[in-house]
């Protein structure tokens, strides 16, 4: 049953997180040669990044659905924040091993550790291995499978651990270059979430 | 007379053989609380029985370190499943399974009669529309946690509630999924054993067994260099046992050779060392019984402490045994020296005498088994030794130490004014010295060494179990009524956490409500046909699709049929276990304990436990004034003790100038044995404070022999000789115990080797006999 509780909070956690490893954009090379550890190198050559999101949870409990909007930010090595303004404001901050959850509705905020909480952790560090472009971290918890060219790009990940591949069925990461433009999570049960990252400034 | 004369050794004979059969009867134990104050009120016993025989005691704290991280994690997890099936444990938890993973199935099948949460309101239209707003906001939350399968079956969140309640705030910290020390250098592991903690002999079986079982993981995982630590009231128990039986066999064995040698080296007789060791080992063995007897069991402190015996007992038939001569034989050598021999036996009686009313179990064990050791042996000495002696005997001295001592005496003297010059300048610094002269704290007269203690504190706080200071109790006439006191403090707690007085706390009700809550829960629950309607109002308004919370529906109708929760229920959950070691039966009461985390204002909040019904304690306050007290009331055991003791001297002496000439020796020899512990870095202990009547006790006995009545009366020479002989007898004994491991007995044997010998310089230096001789 933590499962329970770990799998809410990794599932919300996820999107926004690997959406985080958006944007970078460097001026297009060559595409020869192109692949997986390319993509690292260029999406750990930013050092900050800001972008808006709208993320739709497809719920099979729900009548239509659920959808959340706010911001995100991150700065290198470590630092992510994904701030939800509607439906209800909450901010969630990663640093280190620290999570902190700030529910700014009611004030009311929750530290936890990552070691903790491995499958948050399997999430979250995977998405901070993305952008730090740390193939061996990210490697530690997913199989990734890149398809397409630098131009337009699908990262696929395979969770490689038990708990993690009870929740998470496969996770898809698009984007052109150094930047990330949808996160889509899907799970065993069916639901399903896709976060779109709508702009950005960096 | 020839009939007569033989009873006492007849009887000898009878009592020897009787104590021996109460010797071979008594079991040895090592109950470290035994040098531990006993408690002041029922509460407070209530925790020390608690600690010995409750759920406390049978805890092991299991520690892995010496290699990196990851292969630590591996090595506890290879770890616990080898341990976790062994019969001897009841509990094996290496933090990778959490409350929810070991227990969830339990609570989430009997979450309406556990949370406190559930009331007929919640179950209303209104109250679950309520609920499920807020599961809407919870499922567009990061801490979404009532997504999943979990929602139909919860959705006013019981579960959630209840895993808040009563998962720790600040657990351990975990690395690579299980437990580790903050610093990350230690894997921990929680093991509870089948055995109580006193049963040492079992808690060592189980010591073994966590050792064999991690030498054979460290060897299948190929980590030669990981180490294994325990710690905890069981494993302390197990090595105390081990350290005092290892003291005590080295000391007693080092003793009797020692006193053995000194013996030979003097005499020269295999039939004076054969006499002389007789009136030690009845006395030992006198002692053993007495305390068998008078306890049940014998500590092994109190065999270590025996060793002082030897030193002691033999004084008497040395003393007997430097005054027999050519044509005086022990009888007649006996008539002489009766008086003294009776003077000295009473003042060492009353120096172990503050021992005896000291109120430690232990220090009264050891002075129990003293004062009917050195009561034995006098009497052997005195009714036995002269029979099994032939008529003839004598015990010559060599005239070269009798020479040799006879000169030093007569040097002694000289150093009256460095010794005056000494004592002054002493109390001098007694008197300027700033720096704190007592121990304060209780930990120092455990037996347990100081590093094994700190490493306890440290992997218990790494395990989130800080040391509790601050306890609500509360007292009933069975569980149930107990239990219910517990939820009545707990409402008033509660409040209190709200105000800001208090963190938190931690009650037996949270695991195990009353049996009248359980019911007004199960009570609170609506008719299946109820609930149907309500649950469709709420739905009609919000986003979930209708149909969704069947799941709910169900559960709710089976919480109302389910049976109510007794303890049997919670059997092999971790919810027992915090029963067990929150609730204690004691006597004809039980009592419930309710740990105060982060005290705020200890003041509310012992007003407002006592409005409730129960007694808050501050452990750390109460016992540090119960060491207080012990240690005053040792102070004035202490003050009789002297009294008494001069007041013997008195009684002999029958004069006071001759008082006088006996105490000022003791009294300077006093002053700078204070003065050398102090100077030597040594924060003395009640321990030491005992053990300087015992010096005065002892000392006594060198003034008194030198004291210059005495000496005319007698033959200086043998008096001499004697003097020394059993001077270097007590101070070989006392000065082998200070070599021990456990604080009492290393106190005591410094304080006492060292007393012991100023006493005796001291009195050669003021004897005015020894100028007169001259």
């Amino acid at each position: 049953m933590s499962r329970m509780r770990d799998r809410s909070i990794t599932r919300l956690a996820g999107p926004w997180l690997l959406t985080l490893a958006l944007s970078l954009a460097t001026a297009g090379r060559a595409d020869e040669g192109w692949g997986l550890p390319e993509l690292m190198r260029e999406l750990a050559a930013v050092p900050r990044a800001q972008a808006s999101f709208v993320e739709r949870r497809y719920l099979q409990i729900l009548k239509q659905p659920l959808e959340l909007t706010g911001t995100l930010s991150y700065v290198a090595p470590g630092r992510l924040i994904k701030h939800t303004l509607t439906p209800r404001p909450e901010r969630m901050t990663v640093e280190g091993d620290r999570l902190l959850i700030e529910d700014l509705a009611k004030g009311r905020s929750r530290t936890l550790s990552l070691q903790d909480y491995p499958l948050v952790w399997a999430f979250i560090e995977s998405f901070r291995a993305t952008l730090q472009g740390d193939l061996g971290a990210l490697e530690r918890f997913y199989r990734p499978q890149l398809e397409g060219a630098r131009a337009g790009w699908k990262l696929s990940l395979e969770p490689r651990e038990r708990r993690m591949a009870a929740v998470v069925s496969a996770i898809r990461i698009s984007g052109s270059a150094d930047r990330i433009s949808q996160i889509e999570i899907e799970e065993t049960r069916g639901d399903r979430s896709v976060l779109t990252v709508i702009e950005e400034s960096r | 007379m020839s009939r007569v004369g033989w009873l006492p050794v007849a009887l000898w004979i009878v009592l020897l053989a009787a104590a021996a059969l109460v010797i071979l009867r008594a079991p040895i134990g090592a109950d470290l609380s035994a040098f531990l104050p006993r408690a002041p009120t029922p509460a407070q016993q209530v925790l020390v029985d608690q600690l010995r025989e409750g759920a406390v005691s049978r805890l092991m704290l299991v520690a892995i370190e010496g290699a990196p991280p990851e292969r630590l994690a591996q090595l506890s997890t290879a770890l616990a499943e080898k341990l976790a099936p062994l019969p001897a444990f009841a509990y094996v938890n290496n933090g990778a399974a959490d409350l929810l993973e070991r227990d969830g199935a339990f609570l989430l099948r009997n979450r309406y009669l556990l949370s406190p949460g559930v009331a007929p309101e919640r179950f209303s239209t209104a109250g679950l529309s309520q609920a499920l707003a807020e599961a809407e906001g919870v499922l567009g939350s990061p801490l979404g946690m009532m997504a999943g399968e979990l929602l139909p079956r919860d959705p006013t969140g019981e579960l959630l509630r209840l895993v808040d309640e009563l998962q720790p705030e600040h657990g351990p910290r975990k690395r690579e999924g299980v437990w580790f020390s903050a610093d990350g250098t230690r894997a921990l592991l929680l093991v509870q054993t089948v055995a109580q903690g006193f049963d040492i002999d079992a808690q060592q079986t189980a010591v073994a067994q966590v050792r064999s079982a991690f030498a054979a993981v460290a060897q299948e995982q190929s980590v030669p260099a990981a180490r294994l630590v325990l710690t905890g009231p069981g494993v302390f128990a197990v090595s105390t046992r081990a350290a005092i039986r290892g003291d005590a066999e080295r000391l007693a064995a080092w003793a009797t050779v020692g006193v053995a040698l000194l013996l030979l080296l003097v005499y020269r007789s295999a039939r004076v060392l054969l006499l002389g060791l007789l009136p030690v080992a009845s006395g030992a063995a006198a002692g053993v019984a007495a305390v068998a007897l008078a306890y049940g069991s014998v500590q092994g402190i109190t065999l270590g402490f025996g060793v002082t015996l030897i030193g002691e007992a033999v004084d008497y038939a040395i003393y007997l045994f430097t005054h027999t001569a050519p044509g005086r034989p022990p009888a007649r050598a006996l008539e002489r020296i009766w008086p003294t021999l009776r003077l000295g036996a009473a003042t060492s009686v009353c120096g172990f005498g503050a021992m005896l009313w000291s109120g430690f179990p232990g220090l009264a064990q050891l002075g129990l088994f003293s004062i009917a050791g050195l009561i034995a042996a006098l009497l052997v000495t005195r009714f036995v030794l002269p029979r099994l002696a032939p008529q003839d005997f004598f015990a010559r001295a060599p005239q070269r130490l009798a020479h040799g001592a006879l000169w030093l005496a007569s040097l002694a003297p000289r150093l009256r004014v460095p010794v005056v010059v000494l004592v002054v300048a002493a109390l001098a610094w007694l008197g300027l010295r700033s720096g704190p002269v007592w121990d304060d704290q209780l930990s120092s007269l455990s037996p347990v060494p100081a590093a094994d203690q700190a490493l306890d504190a440290a992997l218990r706080s790494d395990l989130g179990a800080p040391d509790v200071r601050y306890l609500a109790v509360v007292q009933g006439e069975s569980r149930e009524a107990t239990l219910e006191g517990a939820e009545r403090t707990g409402v008033a707690l509660g409040n209190l956490v709200a105000a800001g007085a208090l963190a938190g706390f931690d009650s037996p009700a949270r695991y195990l409500p009353s049996e009248a809550t359980q019911r007004a829960r199960k009570q609170a629950l609506p008719a299946a046909e109820q609930l149907r309607a309500s649950l469709d109002q709420a739905l009609a308004g919000s986003a979930f699709r209708p149909g969704v919370f069947d799941a709910f529906l169900a559960d709710v109708a089976a919480a109302r049929e389910a049976p109510l929760l007794d303890r049997a229920a919670l059997q092999g959950t971790g919810l027992g276990l915090r029963v067990d070691s929150l609730v204690v039966e004691h006597g004809a009461h039980w009592y419930a304990l309710l740990p105060l985390r982060g005290v705020a204002d200890a003041g509310a909040i012992g007003l407002a436990v006592t409005n409730a019904g129960g007694v808050m304690l501050d452990l750390k306050r109460d016992a540090d004034a119960l060491y207080h007290e012990y240690r005053a009331r040792a102070a004035v055991f202490a003050g009789i003790g002297a009294a008494a003791i001069a007041l013997l001297l008195l009684l002999a002496l029958r004069d006071p100038v001759r008082l006088w000439e006996a105490l000022a020796p003791l009294a300077a020899a006093q002053v700078l044995t204070w003065t050398l512990l102090l100077a030597l870095g040594e924060r003395l202990t009640l321990f030491h404070l005992v053990a300087m009547l015992l010096v005065a006790g002892v000392g006594s006995n060198y003034s008194l022999f030198f004291e210059h009545e005495t000496l005319r009366r007698g033959d200086v020479r043998n008096t001499l000789v004697s003097v020394l002989l059993c001077a270097a007898s007590t101070v070989l004994a006392f000065g082998l115990l200070a070599t021990a491991r456990a604080p009492v007995l290393s106190a005591i044997g410094t304080t006492v080797a060292l007393g012991a010998s100023l006493s005796l310089l001291f009195s050669a230096v003021f004897s005015r006999g020894l100028v007169s001789e001259r």
